[in-house]
């Protein structure tokens, strides 16, 4: 890639800078322990999720964690690809795509390689957690489109395509709420921004179905000490569990103002 | 895809509950091993693991390059994984590529360390150059020549292998250049020095079958699996990577036992690889 | 028989039925577009965004600015770049690997009826003439895809470009761009570029919106038998005959005729009801796009926190 001025990208001006721009990372807990964003360590953000947000499919969810902003669409079950061989579970197709203007550079040149990652991941969380022989020889399509890339992305996806899921009737054994964590030097933070996956010492990803006490997912990456790793599992368990709640009384209250 | 009867089924997972496997391995225990060092005469280090019938080639190409952004002082590693068609009939296609890159994104996770690098299998500072210029750029180059079962533990001893096998020219970097240019340097291939490699993870596969779970899996007993946990971890017991592969959900209990029996199994594990490698090694130069 | 089961079996007798007596199985009258609804802002990576409704019919329009050398041939000229995407979450047609006919072509009219009604004066987008311009790339995603897609799309292209802002630069000797940052102003280094800049002696062109054209605004229109339908849904489009889209800018005047050939000719006393609709929803969607506007500049800190 060349370094000419063409390839200057405009860093963003609004309320959180863009730290690629500085260079130098920046000291993600403050003295007095508070976050870039004023949040404490073991703080989620602002949530707000929404089913119904896409009329033309089955089943749809629209999810903002901070600046994290995602639309899942559920289609099916509908018929499957002809060229696929004969299966007497259903088949859960799952598809990832980053919007262009999602992310602080316009088309990265990674971006393709994590859209594949993000598929595959989405669907390894979500397939236990689909009961696949209530649509036999048949196919759900789970697709996913981030709006706003603005940390856990996946984590988003994810919980969003389980709303999705149930939205659309999909018959599931439990809603797959999923959390993400940073690491950084002696603490682990929850939730993190983009900032903090930029910068932190390591990462990791929960997804988890809460009332069968099982995780669907789980990634770590970067260096644990192995007392810090129970430690932030279980904290992003205890986050799932939350979100699950606020799942669940979003996907409740969706039902009232639909039967009114 | 492999095929079994109900009654192999029922023997696999039978001997898996007795703690005595089709092969006569305990549930921990790895199937002999052999490593080759220096097996790619072109490149700066090589490596390659036998692992049973598994068999995979890890090869180690230093190139000079730019530090990562926002991290000046570090070099970088890429990783990549190529499943030969030729190993295994599913490798054709799509599905070599979507397995390429699950297991590219394994071992991602637990060599590359965090998002600045920390907990790196290779000090990332070693391999800095230049402020902000130039680097060294690790690129290590996977192949998947034939598979029986656990490649992502196979391909991360070869790694190891490989990395140990590494030597890095000298670079001298001639001081009159101004700010704004790009440095002259000087890179000696006669002289070379080696990486520290001592804290490079070996990725451990606990496979659940049934209610247990075992290490380095054949195809045969992973196509029985429910579910599987990679976890890598350095000679000092510190877990630096670790993916959940596909299947039903683990409790967390079970999850944490499962590391615990990771992080035991690699205790004895790690030693024996150095050994293996440190054996090859010399029989590398001695040749 | 059932009113479910006879729309099912005879969607169009259904359909028919109810256009004799001059309404819409929705209850709109003819010749009313459904309800419209503009935000803006919407997503804060992208320089300018807008999320816009028509009906069921969403999309989300963002733009990002990258800088540029301007060709030889017109150095004081950026350039804006319009693509138009049908990701599969949108229609159940669409399927995740397989382009869309549709969206090629309405990326295609987009790109031509914001060219031809010379909305954005390109040398607006100019930085210093012959070394540095804007290079705009529009893209307009269709989240929900129920009709009338090229009237959403280039209502949420026009509102993305109405909130668009140019951040405020320096500009070197040599041409080389950096960002002024409105706390620090000056220092302020890139990824790959050197560590320290010297401000001294370079042009500062500040933070600024574009000053749009008259802005174009598109009615599609159905035509069946004797009835004239403006703003079908998908179900209407695929039922009914034939479809003429008109573009008209603010000042009333034509930018744009579109009707895709269909099963009927469409005569002149037609062709003008069409125009005279279209006229009365060019001033209707305005009227939404200024109060849109106006709710965003009073309340800007709203959007720079969220």
């Amino acid at each position: 890639m060349s370094r000419a001025a063409s390839t200057y990208a405009v860093p963003s001006y609004n309320a959180t800078p863009d730290l690629s721009v500085k260079g130098v990372p920046p000291s993600l807990l403050s003295p007095e322990g508070s976050r870039l964003d004023g949040r404490l360590p073991h703080e989620c953000r602002p949530a707000y999720m929404k089913t119904g947000a896409v009329n033309a499919a089955a089943g749809s969810a629209y999810a903002e964690f901070g600046q994290t902003k995602v639309i899942v669409s559920v289609y099916g079950p509908r018929e499957s690809k002809k060229a696929q061989a004969f299966s007497d579970i259903g088949r859960l197709n799952c598809d990832v795509k980053f919007a262009s203007f999602s992310t602080s550079v316009r088309g990265k040149a990674s971006q393709g390689m994590e859209e594949k990652e993000y598929t595959g991941m989405l669907h390894k969380a979500l397939e236990c957690a689909v009961a696949l022989h209530t649509f036999p020889k048949t196919t759900v399509d789970v697709f996913a489109l981030i709006l706003q890339s603005g940390g856990g992305d996946l984590a988003v996806v994810i919980s969003c395509a389980s709303m999705a899921l149930a939205d659309a009737g999909i018959v599931m054994y439990d809603l797959v709420p999923a959390v993400s964590l940073s690491c950084t030097g002696s603490e682990v933070l929850l939730d993190a921004s983009m900032e903090e996956e930029r910068w932190g010492d390591g990462g990791m990803i929960v997804a988890a179905m809460t009332s069968r006490n099982e995780i669907t997912q789980l990634t770590m990456t970067g260096e644990w000490p192995s007392t810090k790793v129970s430690e932030a599992l279980q904290l992003c368990l205890d986050a799932c569990l939350k979100l699950a709640e606020l799942m669940r009384s979003c996907l409740k209250e969706q039902v009232v103002a639909g039967g009114q | 895809m492999v095929a079994l009867s109900a009654a192999e089924v029922r023997f696999i997972q039978g001997g898996i509950a007795h703690d005595l496997r089709s092969d006569g391995r305990g549930r921990y225990h790895f199937r002999p091993f052999s490593i080759q060092s220096g097996v790619i005469p072109q490149a700066n280090g090589s490596g390659r693991c036998k692992l049973g019938a598994t068999d995979v080639i890890a090869s180690v190409k230093a190139e000079l390059g730019r530090p990562p952004a926002g991290r000046p002082n570090h070099g970088s590693l890429v990783i990549s994984v190529e499943c030969s068609p030729t190993a295994a009939p599913e490798f054709e296609g799509r599905g070599g590529e979507d397995l390429s890159l699950e297991l590219q994104r394994a071992l991602e996770r637990s060599l590359l360390g965090g998002p600045n690098g920390a907990g790196a299998a290779i000090d990332l500072s070693s391999l800095h150059l230049l402020e902000g210029k130039v680097c060294w750029v690790l690129y290590i180059d996977t192949l998947v020549l034939s598979s029986d079962g656990n490649l992502l533990d196979a391909l991360s001893i070869a790694i190891k292998a490989a990395l140990s096998n590494t030597g890095i020219p000298k670079v001298e970097v001639l001081a009159s250049t101004s700010a704004d240019e790009d440095p002259e340097l000087d890179v000696d291939n006669e002289e070379s020095s080696p990486l520290d490699i001592s804290q490079v993870p070996i990725t451990i596969t606990l496979t659940k079958v049934g209610r247990h779970y075992i290490v380095d899996a054949t195809a045969e007993e992973e196509s029985q699996m429910t579910a599987a946990v990679s976890v890598a971890v350095n000679r000092k017991g510190i877990v630096s990577g670790l993916t959940k592969r596909g299947g039903i959900g683990l409790d967390p209990s079970i999850l944490a036992d499962m590391i615990s029996v990771a992080r035991h199994v690699s205790q004895t594990l790690i030693p024996t690889v150095d050994a293996e490698i440190a054996a090859s090694e010399s029989r590398a130069a001695g040749s | 028989m059932e009113v479910e089961a006879f729309k099912r079996l005879y969607p169009l007798p259904f359909y028919e039925r109810y256009l004799d007596s001059s309404v819409r199985p929705d209850g709109r009258p003819l010749g009313r577009a459904r309800p419209t609804s503009v935000s803006l802002g919407a997503v804060s990576t992208a320089d300018g965004s807008a999320l816009v409704k028509i009906g069921n019919t969403t999309m989300l329009a963002g733009v990002k600015l990258e800088v540029m050398v301007p060709s030889q041939e017109t150095p004081d000229q950026g350039s804006i770049t319009v693509d138009f995407q049908m990701p599969p979450i949108c229609s159940p047609l669409v399927r995740p690997g397989r382009p869309v006919e549709a969206a090629s072509v309405i990326s295609e009219q987009l790109s031509n009826v914001l060219t031809s009604s010379e909305l954005v004066n390109l040398s607006e987008l100019c930085i210093a003439p012959g070394k540095a311009a804007w290079m705009a790339y529009l893209d307009v995603y269709c989240l929900d895809a129920d009709g009338s897609l090229l009237d959403t799309a280039l209502l949420a292209s026009v509102a993305a470009l109405a909130h668009l802002q140019l951040p405020a630069v320096s500009v070197s000797e040599e041409g080389r761009v950096y960002p002024v940052s409105s706390s620090t102003s000056g220092d302020v280094s890139m990824e790959g570029a050197e560590t320290s800049i010297k401000v001294k002696g370079n042009s500062i062109s500040p933070r600024r919106r574009l000053k749009l054209g008259a802005a174009p605004f598109a009615l599609t229109c159905m035509v069946h038998k004797k009835h004239l339908l403006a703003d079908p849904c998908a179900e209407e489009e695929t039922l009914l005959q034939c479809s003429i889209t008109i573009t008209m800018n603010q000042m009333g005047r034509l930018v744009s005729f579109y009707k895709p050939g269909g099963a009927v000719p469409a005569t002149t006393a037609i062709v003008k009801e069409c125009i005279s609709l279209a006229r009365r929803r060019a001033r209707e969607v305005q009227q939404i796009l200024k109060e849109a506007l106006e709710d965003h500049i009073e309340s800007p800190s709203l959007m720079q926190t969220d």
